[in-house]
């Protein structure tokens, strides 16, 4: 692990306690320069989770609170005239100087707002009025979406989920994380300990080492074998994409550099696997109790695992 | 209850089939036998009692769906007061609410039932077991007695003698075999054993109507095979195939899977074959036919030459004047366009069947495959020593990586070799599902080497000497460990790989 992630957690989890697997998980979508779509409860900590990662790594923060009158012009600008030059001029809209934007409730803003995301978030630039400006590295979406509440929401198009690295879940704390927690916000903020133990420069750096991570062929044959079992999988009307395997290949490394290693092995793929590409994943409309999480399982077990391919050729049994 | 449907048509299908086989090749009735060979599958059922509680289990509880004639009865006229007792059902709820009085409908006769569907039959209960078990006793108690009267009364034993030769003398008349007769009068009265024989057959059947065995079945199939093989007295296909047929029905109680029905006929097909081979039989009608054509030849031979019939008196000479003449004469006959044409058919006649060329080959297969089946280990020998020692040769390679992954390669071979294979799992998660008789130190080893190993294989820095030894040290753990472990038939099969590797 190294020592400034490991710091950088360490930090997070002073307000989150209990959701270390989450926070590493978001910390490696960080890494390979992926957004995140967090899917759960109101008031488990989402927004508290993305404020302080941003505070820990130095990043500007900016956060929109989604409902259906947010208009695309309030997240990537527009321009005004302005009277005393006579001239437009562009006035940055939220996502404009941001590095990490929280999304809340991305579900509940208008199909046009959720759509002026989508270059923000795939090309990493926006588009006003015929100009593009390049967004400032690093820039990360980390979006929330209720599970719960759903009156006036609508659900994500495909074309966005896919655009997603990972859809996580922080899930409820346990007793203890639920004690703590209790214990610490009775006087103060513990969001106002959080103390920057990384630099922005830093973070690109770290990414640029993570991109070059090893991956063997033997790696990307698993992936691509996943993906392609995806897809044939008799409960599966959409399968990974090919961007989600691209998406994979990432994350594993990712999750290795986060480890410490230099080289993605069969399970870094299998232990984000679920996270990558559950939300990509559609289900046929007929196949009931059966969720894609499942499906993946599945894959899992039947898909043979890059330990084991062609290490007997002449192997007799599974 | 259409799955049975198709599994009958298959069935006749198979039974056109054959009898098509048989009317072609000339193999007798022995063939109608391999309509037996559906019941293979089945015979597993039949055997293995654990199935039978399944089978019990599956039946479905005994239901009945009535299907009620409407009733549009609005006419208040059949209407009257509700009495305490009523049904309420039949209360006329409409009318009810007009009149603010509890009104029935004034039917005397219960809904009529105009269908009356059975879903399954009634289970059998314990009373019915205990009469159909007692049934059993007493018919199988009738049968016991028919065969010791049969074997005990001289009258009814020298009947059934009289009967057998019978048998035999039918069986004489048709084919070349002999018989030892028994020696019993040739006026013996039969009565008295046909009956007995009646009875026990009779018994028989009803035996097996009631405890619906497949065994009986089966028996009574294999049996009568027995019968027209040993005798040579087969009945004939149109007789053989419908009697095949019910009593394979019998049997087939269940609807029949698809892959049930491949497996069918894969062995159907296999068992045609291997009676074509050891049962090949004579297609009488070519023989005949062969026969015919060949007195023809010789009828136009002795034409030709002029000879009559009747032969010289038996000397030498004379007798080799005769065949000269008789030569002379086919050289002559020869020449005719009529004689030529018969050669044709004769030619034809004779003429190997396809089947024929068939069998030939299987044998020629059959015999190669024996003759070369002691030379077999041989050559299983040298491939896997080949391959065991090329594995071996990588564990001192100069890249330690190539040995590392060939040492943990034979590590796991080790393992799922001795049944511990962990199936699709990483070796990583392999020491939670690792085997109790390996201890927890072993598991710890195991892990660390399954580390190294995935450094070996998804990296692509070199590794350190070290990884070497302690993949060869975990080798040889396993290697004792599981010897220790193992079985009689594992440590043959280990030592077998020893010899080998060494």
């Amino acid at each position: 692990m190294q020592s400034q992630l490991e710091s950088v957690i360490r930090e997070v989890e002073k307000v989150i306690a209990g959701k270390r697997p989450v926070i590493e998980k978001i910390l490696m979508a960080l890494l390979a320069e992926g957004h995140v779509l967090l899917d759960d409860v109101p008031g488990v900590g989402k927004t508290t989770l993305a404020v302080a990662l941003s505070r820990a790594v130095g990043l500007a923060f900016q956060r929109v609170q989604f409902t259906p009158d947010v208009l695309p012009s309030d997240l990537v600008g527009f321009s005004m005239y302005d009277k005393a030059s006579g001239d437009f001029v562009y006035r940055p809209g939220a996502l404009s100087r941001a590095n990490l934007v929280l999304g809340d409730e991305i579900n509940r803003a208008a199909s046009k707002t959720q759509s002026a995301l989508l270059e923000a978030m795939e090309e990493r630039q926006l588009t006003v009025d015929g100009k593009t400006y390049p967004l400032e590295a690093p820039f990360i979406v980390i979006a929330t979406e209720n599970s719960v509440g759903t009156a006036g929401t609508q659900f994500l198009p495909y074309a966005q989920l896919d655009r997603f690295l990972v859809r996580l879940s922080l899930g409820y704390p346990d007793y203890e994380a639920q004690m703590s927690l209790l214990r610490e916000r009775q006087t103060g903020n513990p969001l106002d300990t959080v103390a920057r133990v990384m630099e922005k420069d830093e973070l690109i750096s770290l990414q640029w080492e993570a991109r070059n991570v090893t991956v063997k062929d033997a790696i990307l044959d698993y992936i691509t074998r996943l993906a392609l079992a995806s897809r044939a999988h008799e409960a599966v009307e959409i399968g990974i994409s090919p961007r989600g395997a691209l998406f994979l290949s990432r994350m594993a490394k990712a999750m290795a550099f986060l480890e410490g290693r230099d080289y993605v092995n069969g399970a870094d793929v299998q232990e984000v696997l679920r996270d990558v590409c559950a939300h990509r994943m559609l289900l046929k409309a007929d196949v009931r109790q059966t969720t894609a999480e499942q499906v993946l399982e599945e894959l899992l077990r039947k898909v043979e695992n890059p330990d084991r391919r062609g290490l007997f050729p002449g192997m007799r049994k599974a | 209850m259409r799955k049975r449907w198709i599994g009958c048509a298959v069935w006749l299908l198979l039974a056109a089939c054959l009898y098509f086989f048989e009317n072609n090749t000339g193999t007798r009735t022995v063939l109608a036998a391999s309509l037996l060979v559906p019941l293979v599958p089945l015979l597993r059922r039949v055997f293995f009692a654990a199935d039978a509680p399944a089978a019990e289990a599956e039946r479905p509880l005994p239901l009945t769906i009535r299907t009620f004639a409407r009733q549009e009865t609005d006419e208040p006229g059949d209407v009257r007061e509700y009495r305490p007792g009523d049904p309420i059902r039949r209360i006329h709820w409409k009318l009810s609410a007009k009149k603010d009085a509890l009104l029935v409908r004034e039917t005397a006769a219960e809904p009529e039932v105009v269908e009356e569907e059975q879903l399954s039959s009634a289970p059998a209960d314990g009373q019915k077991v205990r009469h159909a078990g007692r049934a059993a006793g007493l018919l199988l108690g009738l049968m016991l007695l028919c065969a010791a009267l049969l074997l005990l009364i001289p009258e009814a034993r020298h009947g059934f003698q009289a009967l057998c030769n019978r048998i035999f003398a039918a069986s004489e008349a048709r084919n070349a075999y002999a018989y030892t007769f028994f020696t019993v009068a040739e006026n013996q009265r039969v009565w008295l054993a046909a009956a007995l024989l009646t009875i026990l057959f009779a018994a028989l059947t009803a035996l097996v109507l009631l405890l619906r065995s497949r065994v009986f079945l089966l028996g009574i199939m294999a049996g009568c095979t027995l019968f027209q093989a040993y005798f040579g007295l087969p009945f004939p296909a149109w007789v053989n195939i419908p009697l095949y047929g019910l009593l394979a029905l019998g049997m087939l109680r269940r609807p029949v899977s698809r892959k049930s029905l491949l497996s069918v006929l894969g062995t159907a097909l296999g068992t045609a074959l291997l009676i074509v081979l050891l049962f090949p039989g004579v297609d009488a009608a070519t023989e005949s036919a062969s026969e015919t054509v060949r007195d023809q030849l010789s009828r136009m031979a002795q034409q030709a030459a002029g000879v009559v019939s009747e032969l010289p008196e038996g000397e030498t000479e004379t007798r080799h004047v005769h065949t000269q003449s008789l030569q002379t004469g086919a050289n002559e006959a020869r020449t005719g366009r009529e004689y030529r044409l018969v050669t044709v058919e004769e030619e034809q006649i004779s003429q190997p069947h396809w089947i024929d060329w068939l069998k030939v080959s299987l044998l020629l297969l059959l015999t190669v495959a024996l003759l070369s089946l002691p030379f077999a280990p041989f050559l299983l020998l040298n491939a896997r020593k080949k391959k065991a020692l090329e594995a071996r040769k990588a564990f001192a390679s100069e890249d330690v990586g190539e040995a590392v992954r060939a040492i943990f390669r034979h590590v796991v071979l080790w393992l799922s070799e001795t049944g511990h294979d962990a199936g699709n799992l990483l070796y990583r998660d392999w020491p939670d599902v690792l085997p109790e008789e390996l201890t927890e130190a072993y598991a710890r080893r195991f892990a660390r080497c399954a580390m190294d190993y995935e450094e070996a294989a998804y990296s692509e820095h070199a590794l350190p000497e070290e990884t070497r030894q302690r993949a060869l040290e975990l080798l040889q753990e396993t290697e004792t460990a599981l010897w220790k472990a193992a079985d009689w038939r594992q440590r043959l099969r280990i030592r077998y790989w020893m010899c080998l590797c060494e």
